[in-house]
């Protein structure tokens, strides 16, 4: 350690090919929280359901994903779903799916919780003014519902910049995998993950920032 | 007092669980009546308000608008119609107000009149910005709730509950979440109303209003109307010894 020569030139001469990871990081990150989103919704209309089996179904699938390591997950849909259904998943496919499972069943609470923020007197004054529950819904209860919801969005984007960096154990070529594939021709691990450590940092850092700083003002409002 | 009763509850029991809060309350309201409910802490006023506004259904009992039964226990399809036809015509004002945050005060006075009513933007906004002169705030109508003070808040909110045109208005306390140097304001657009020959329905603590402006005061305690005169006999000759016992309180102050 002592003696160590730093040889950052390694991690220069492949930067674009790291940047290009980085640019898939982004955009797995992106589509995948868009997915969550989506899952977030369904996942939390079950649980809100009228009808019984569909409950206990939301609830089910939260509490499986809630209860099981990220890693586990992505493994089992990349190994066993091709099993049960017969066909090739690609990597990327698959990543996108679990995380997008997993965000999901956090993103379904983050709505849940948005919705429960709105005082109930707000709805009974619309009620009272002959707004039907729907109306009421729409225009007083999901306005600010989703104005609450946002920063906790934005703080699963950041999550999942993190996440999506499991996709290296099932080869999808995002940053921390070409990383991976960087050290194992140049021998230069230090250099390597230390820059892609500063990457992730430099990315999810000021983000985080931001995003603690949205919600102290929508708190004070 | 003769004829049919505008709004009436007509024998309502509400429970909670097992909890009785309601026992067969039956309180007719007529036209232009400023009807003042008053008693201790958990006596059942809001509950009965609540009721009356169609947000709480009778356990037994109904409530009635005109002799049209609008809310029953076990509301059949024509009383379902009955209370969609009426909804807007009883206004509510709550104790803490209730405002919608995300909208502006001329917003909130239009939201229900053009979705409701299917009221065109401009005429709306014109009824608005009249109500607002009416409740002074004709200065604030496009700053956001929470820009305002309570009585202001209030007083949008009322003006809110106007902006429906209603025939009856409900006041859950309308007062009792202000500072004491905001109900005035508050207490002379009620008194305002009153004078107007609104229909109203008033759960408060401020006896003064009760005495001056009320034409009835009901006293409830635990569920029940135990004593019921016309404006100020309720204070100057109450009847019973619960009544008494309450309105003593309030000579301690
Ligand atoms: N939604 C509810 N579920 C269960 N119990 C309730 C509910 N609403 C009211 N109660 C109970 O009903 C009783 C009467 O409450 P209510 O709010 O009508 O009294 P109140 O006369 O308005 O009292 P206050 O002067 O404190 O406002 C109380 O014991 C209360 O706990
Ligand atoms: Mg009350």
């Amino acid at each position: 350690m002592f003696k160590y020569q730093f040889r950052w030139d390694t991690v220069w001469g492949s930067f674009d090919f790291l940047m290009g990871g980085l640019e898939m990081t982004l955009i797995i990150s992106a589509i995948t929280l868009v997915l969550a989103m989506a899952g977030g919704l369904i996942i939390a209309l079950l649980d809100m359901s009228r009808f019984r089996a569909l409950r206990w179904i939301g609830v089910s699938i939260g509490e499986v994903v809630r209860n099981t390591p990220i890693l586990v997950q992505l493994l089992w849909v990349y190994y066993v779903l091709p099993i049960v259904f017969g066909v090739r998943i690609e990597g990327l496919v698959a990543l996108i799916i679990g995380l997008a499972l997993y965000q999901a069943a956090f993103i379904s609470e983050v709505y849940r919780s948005g919705i429960q923020s709105v005082p109930k007197g707000h709805r009974e004054a619309a009620q009272v003014l002959g707004l039907t529950p729907f109306q009421a819904f729409r225009r007083i209860v999901l306005p600010q519902a989703i104005r609450m919801t946002l920063p906790p969005l934005a703080s699963n984007f950041v999550q999942l910049i993190k996440f999506s960096s499991l996709g290296a154990v099932i080869s999808v070529s995002e940053i921390t995998r070409r990383g991976m594939e960087l050290s194992a021709t140049n021998f230069r691990p230090l250099e390597t993950f230390t820059f892609i450590a500063v990457v992730y940092f430099f990315i999810c850092w000021p983000l985080a920032m931001a995003i603690r700083f949205w919600e102290r003002r929508l708190q004070a409002r | 007092m003769s004829g049919t009763p505008f709004l009436l509850a007509d024998s309502v029991t509400k429970r909670f669980g097992t909890n009785q809060v309601l026992t067969r309350v039956s309180l007719p309201v007529m036209e232009r009546d400023v009807v003042c409910i008053v008693g201790p802490s958990g006596s059942g006023k809001t509950t009965l308000l609540r009721c009356f506004a169609l947000l709480e259904a009778p356990s037994e009992g109904r409530i009635v608008m005109q002799g049209v039964p609008i809310a029953t226990a076990d509301p059949d399809r024509q009383v379902k119609n009955a209370a969609r036809a009426v909804r807007s015509d009883i206004g509510m004002v709550f104790q803490h107000f209730n405002l919608w945050p995300h909208m502006s005060v001329l917003e909130n006075l239009t939201e229900a009149p053009m979705l409701v009513k299917k009221m065109p933007k401009d005429e709306a906004v014109a009824i608005a910005e009249g109500l607002l002169k009416k409740v002074d705030l004709a200065d604030k109508r496009d700053a956001y709730p929470a820009r305002l003070s309570g009585g202001q808040q209030q007083r949008v909110a009322i003006a809110r509950a106007l902006a429906m045109s209603p025939k009856v208005l409900l006041f859950d306390e309308a007062t009792s979440a202000l500072d004491p140097e905001l109900r005035r304001e508050v207490l002379l657009v009620m008194r305002q109303l009153a004078q107007e020959g609104m229909t109203m329905l008033v759960v408060t603590h401020e006896m003064g209003f009760a005495r001056h402006v009320g034409t009835r005061t009901v006293f409830m305690d635990r569920g029940e109307i135990v004593e019921e005169a016309p404006g100020a006999a309720f204070f100057d000759a109450p009847k019973t010894e619960r009544a008494k016992r309450f309105l003593q309180q309030f000579e301690e102050e």
